[in-house]
């Protein structure tokens, strides 16, 4: 009977590493697959360890597509302004929302809301004809412009976090002579970095993954972003494994590196938008 | 008085002025090109000559469309048996990874990485995993079985693209996570006081106290299919013989490969009216088998 616990314990710790197998194990094989040469790829039964290890594949890689430093670049430029353009703006409107006092306030949140319910592609295909008529069509104005103008999405966050500072903050800065613009910038903006960190890092990732915008607006690969260039890549590359796997890695690392570093706004995330409601 | 008259209008004057980028955002990005795109999926437009005005004509094809009811029957197909494989696989990882072990936070960690890996990376990914002498005709060739062509099987492609989501349940499990920590733990020790193990008290204390978070991913699970494109796409181009062609994908298709844009949107706008559908259907039985706590004094 005491030993029963102790077994319990074994047996959590069992299906934690069968998770971690499935889980960690495909990101584990990529890495051993980059440092392979093309032949140990190609081996059956595959062979599991490189031997020797070789940076080949990153050589083949930026010698076959010497485009694939310059996509990164652009991802960085695209979802570092498409990351500043959504906290700023989402911050901004979500600040009107909690903070004033308003006759239709109910009725804009309530289109906000909804808004979130409405798939993309509706408005995705009218949304290319018109940037194609202004002249947007192979630029990045398509990607970074309308992050300026509020994501439904972190409106309600932003607001859900401001609504939880104090409104005697504001009488405060009012009685120092401040105005509700004071308010945003000198109570409201510093009290939130968290949840404007958690908001920047989120839009950031969402910006760097995404395939399909990047996908239906860019024609040229020099303007390309890292998803769309690392699908060319597997069109081109397909028989070279390891220089396909060097690819995926570069264009995952800026954001496992990320996560690792602020992991914490990723959880806090989840439960700033109190999924429970 | 008047004072305060004043700085009731100026209130409202500022909740404006703050508001003022969604409002020009929300015409420009959302209501005008949704209006466009209800006008323009009654015409004949191929983005060089002017549209021309075909009333139902688009909607009527569609339905003599055999790509077309590929594509739908395909998108069904991931949302009636991946949705619920890929949500209850959420909540599986989110009870492995609810015990408060030692270490459980490394687990969490590295179980959470592949929700952000790009799309086409974890396509690339699987698609090294998949190969002819890839790891998984390896494992399964050990009980005799394969090997198979993973990715260029009619019969296999789906299930491929199911297990690829399965493998970025990242944000899934973290929702569950966050909805299993809300159950109050009095409930499992009065549970045990009365004998039941830990079976009847999943099935008796955990899955209802869940349902609302259950509802949730299941909406966001069954939102996330009806727009898959990247998948399907990089994967193997929709194919083979249309078996992955997703709904947006054959859109896609229609626009940018026919360039038939009229009919394009009415597809946009026939799947929007099939996901209000299904949103309202799942809302509506959720009155059956969602518990919401404030309902306890009924």
């Amino acid at each position: 009977m005491k030993r029963y616990p102790y077994f319990k314990t074994l047996f959590k710790y069992l299906i934690l590493i069968v998770g971690l197998v499935i889980f960690a194990g495909p990101l584990l094989w990529l890495i051993l697959t980059m440092l392979k040469t093309r032949g140990q790829t190609l081996a059956y039964p595959p062979e599991w360890f490189p031997s020797p290890i070789t940076f080949d594949g990153f050589v083949r890689l930026f010698e076959n597509l010497p485009l694939f430093g310059r996509w990164i670049f652009n991802s960085f430029v695209v979802s570092t302004t498409f990351a500043v353009g959504t906290v700023l703006s989402s911050s901004i409107v979500a600040f009107g929302f909690a903070r004033t006092k308003a006759r239709y306030k109910f009725v804009f949140f309530s289109i906000v809301l909804a808004t979130l319910m409405v798939p993309e592609q509706i408005t995705l295909i009218p949304l290319f004809i018109i940037f194609k008529q202004i002249g947007w069509y192979d630029t990045w104005l398509p990607l970074i412009v309308p992050a300026f103008f509020g994501n439904a999405y972190f409106i309600f966050l932003f607001r859900q976090f401001f609504l939880s500072i104090p409104f005697s903050l504001d009488e405060a800065t009012y009685m120092d002579g401040g105005n509700l613009w004071t308010v945003y910038r000198k109570v409201v903006m510093p009290l939130s970095l968290p949840a404007l960190m958690t908001g920047f890092i989120f839009s950031f990732v969402e910006s760097w993954t995404d395939f399909f915008t990047p996908f239906l607006f860019l024609q040229s690969e020099t303007k390309y972003t890292i998803s769309v260039g690392l699908q060319l890549l597997i069109g081109i590359q397909s028989q070279d494994v390891p220089a396909l796997a060097a690819g995926a890695f570069i264009s995952l690392l800026p954001i496992a590196v990320i996560y690792f570093f602020a992991q914490r706004y990723f959880v806090e995330g989840i439960v700033l938008s109190g999924t429970k409601g | 008085m008047l004072s305060k008259i004043k700085s009731g209008i100026r209130q409202n004057i500022m909740f404006y002025i703050f508001i003022s980028p969604w409002i020009i955002g929300f015409l420009a990005f959302f209501a005008g090109p949704t209006l466009i795109s209800i006008i323009y999926s009654f015409t004949e437009y191929n983005s060089i000559t002017p549209a021309e005005w075909i009333g139902f004509k688009n909607y009527e094809s569609l339905l003599h469309d055999p790509i077309f009811k590929k594509s739908l029957m395909n998108t069904i197909y991931f949302i009636f048996i991946g949705t619920p494989l890929v949500v209850a696989f959420q909540l599986a990882t989110a009870m492995v990874l609810n015990n408060e072990v030692k270490g459980i936070n490394f687990f969490r960690t590295l179980y959470y990485l592949p929700y952000l890996v790009p799309t086409v990376a974890t396509v690339v990914i699987w698609i090294i995993l998949y190969g002819k002498t890839g790891v998984i005709n390896q494992i399964i060739g050990v009980v005799g079985l394969g090997p198979y062509e993973w990715t260029g099987d009619v019969h296999l492609i789906k299930p491929v693209i199911i297990t690829m989501g399965m493998w970025a349940v990242g944000n899934g499990f973290l929702i569950f996570l966050a909805g299993l920590k809300g159950v109050p733990t009095h409930l499992y020790e009065a549970a045990k006081i009365d004998g039941a193990g830990s079976f009847r008290q999943f099935i008796h204390i955990t899955l209802p106290m869940i349902t609302p978070t259950i509802l949730f991913n299941l909406i966001m699970q069954c939102i996330q299919y009806f727009q898959m494109f990247t998948e399907s796409y990089v994967l193997n181009k929709g194919g083979p013989d249309y078996a992955s062609t997703t709904y947006l994908l054959n859109t896609y298709n229609t626009a940018f490969k026919d360039f038939d844009f009229g009919l394009a949107m009415a597809q946009s706008w026939i799947l929007f009216i099939i996901i209000f559908l299904i949103t309202f259907a799942i809302m509506k039985t959720s009155d059956n088998w969602v518990y919401y706590e404030s309902d306890k004094g009924r």
